[in-house]
């Protein structure tokens, strides 16, 4: 089964008509040297439970949101 | 005559061995084995929480292959396309290596031109690949339709002779047969629970049936890599993504090639028992959850039917699900880790399968002499820190 996105402005629709923005991480500062960048770039914290995470509803309003969701079971976390 | 012996038996795990292996699938499995067999390592164990073959080495559409795009990492699937061909003989088990071929398809010019690039590489390394017209692929595989019936017709494609099947489950049980009469623990049931490090060396594991002590850890955990990695301190540059594939039912042989659509994303290939195993659609988002959705068959069954219009009407008989711990460059993680004596085989994405023997080899040579093999020496954790990418692209991606 594939599972619904709350989108804020549409509401529960198909996972399908978003795109997947990734996890959410603390972008470094612009102090930070070029291992910090490419830690943030291409490293991820690939959690099997909640996190929270990026999502674009490019199918339908264009908006983008954050949501945490459960990854193990892709169940969405209401706050 | 019956077979009386058993092929392997699982043991309980022993307080101390000179590697422990984190992982029994294929990768997992094949290290072992390789340990044991070419560098007299006997004292080695493979610990497995569910069974051996329970993640990706079930659950993948059983191609090989050796006609990616990188020259930094083709020898590493030339050397797994030698390996799976002699291993057979050498297990005393069949694993039904069907080297038929693959036949890929572009359906615009842009889509030919990579494939250009492709066989310019493959050729210069010694690797047979053909491009073809359409007319010539028709005559290759003459169920394709090549027409303009298509929504996207054929433009042209390649065929690549050193490619085809190997029966997954085979192959976990010939591996397991071979690691069990060179003397290696296969361990199954036993969860690692922590790895053990000291002054930045490492120590051993935890695990549900206590402490095992090990100055060489191997982490061979394919999709849930960045869970092991963890339990060590370790940040991957993975994502873990969700891959669907299914199978029809059975009909008469018609299709002797694995068929790759690249701009379809889609993999057809008869099998031995004559269904045909589609895939591979990969759900863009994070999730451990092992899951089929109708949105996948339906768009599989449409793409395909787009290359054989022949097969409207086949049932489909079942669908399932993977695990892929992606890089963004579409290579794989392996070798050493800051941790001294603790070394990883991850990130491979969807290439897992074909690639497993030759990954076994390496990283055994790797565990037993310290010295990186030459096929696997550009494929460190630290190039994604040094921004040393190896330019890999994912053929089949949604």
């Amino acid at each position: 089964m594939g599972f619904l996105i709350p989108c804020p402005n549409c509401g529960l629709r198909e996972v399908y008509e978003f795109k997947f923005g990734g996890e959410v991480k603390a972008q470094p500062g612009p102090e930070a040297d070029l291992k910090a960048w490419r830690h943030y770039l291409y490293f991820n914290e690939n959690l099997s439970g909640v996190h929270e995470e990026w999502w674009y509803h490019s199918a339908g309003c264009g908006e983008w949101f954050r949501l945490k969701r459960d990854t193990a079971t892709n169940e969405i976390i209401e706050d | 005559m019956a077979q009386t012996r058993p092929l392997w038996q699982f043991k309980e795990p022993a307080k101390s061995y000179d590697v422990v292996v984190i992982g029994g699938g294929l990768h997992g499995l094949a290290a072992a084995y390789y340990l044991a067999k070419d560098h007299k390592i006997k004292r080695v164990a493979v610990l497995e929480r569910r069974y051996p073959g329970f993640g990706g080495s079930g659950r993948n559409t059983e191609v090989i292959r050796a006609n990616q795009r990188a020259p930094e990492i083709l020898p590493l699937y030339v050397q797994s396309n030698q390996l799976w061909n002699s291993l057979s003989a050498e297990l005393e088990w069949n694993l039904m290596v069907w080297m038929k071929g693959l036949v890929g398809l572009a359906h615009s010019e842009a889509g030919l031109n990579a494939m250009r690039m492709r066989h310019e590489t493959q050729t210069r390394m010694g690797i047979e690949n053909h491009l073809l017209t359409p007319a010539e692929l028709k005559k290759l595989v003459p169920a394709l339709d090549v027409s303009d019936r298509a929504a996207i017709p054929v433009y042209g494609g390649y065929f690549n002779p050193p490619g085809g099947q190997v029966r997954h489950d085979a192959a976990v049980w010939g591996l397991s047969k071979g690691c069990h009469r060179l003397g290696v623990d296969l361990c199954v049931g036993v969860e690692v629970t922590g790895i053990n490090v000291a002054d930045g060396r490492v120590q051993g594991v935890e695990t549900n049936k206590g402490s095992i002590a090990a100055p060489i850890v191997h982490m061979a955990p394919g999709g849930y890599s960045s869970q092991v990695a963890r339990l060590a301190g370790l940040t991957l540059p993975v994502v873990t993504l969700p891959l669907q594939a299914m199978v029809t039912e059975p009909i008469r042989p018609f299709l002797d090639q694995v068929v790759v659509s690249e701009l379809y994303f889609c993999y057809v290939q008869q099998s031995l028992k004559g269904d045909l195993i589609m895939g591979a659609h990969l759900d863009p988002w994070q999730s451990f959850k092992l899951y089929n959705t109708f949105d996948f068959s339906a768009e599989q069954a449409y793409f395909i039917l787009q290359l054989f219009p022949d097969l409207a009407n086949l049932k489909l008989m079942r669908s399932w699900s993977g695990l892929c711990d992606m890089t963004v460059d579409g290579c794989p993680i392996m070798g050493r880790t800051e941790i001294e004596g603790l070394f990883i085989d991850a990130g491979w994405g969807y290439f897992g399968f074909k690639s497993s023997p030759a990954c076994g080899k390496n990283m055994a040579e790797y565990m037993a002499t310290g010295r990186s093999p030459e096929n696997i020496k550009s494929l460190g954790m630290e190039r994604f820190y040094e921004g040393r990418m190896v330019p890999e692209t994912y053929i089949a991606r949604s």
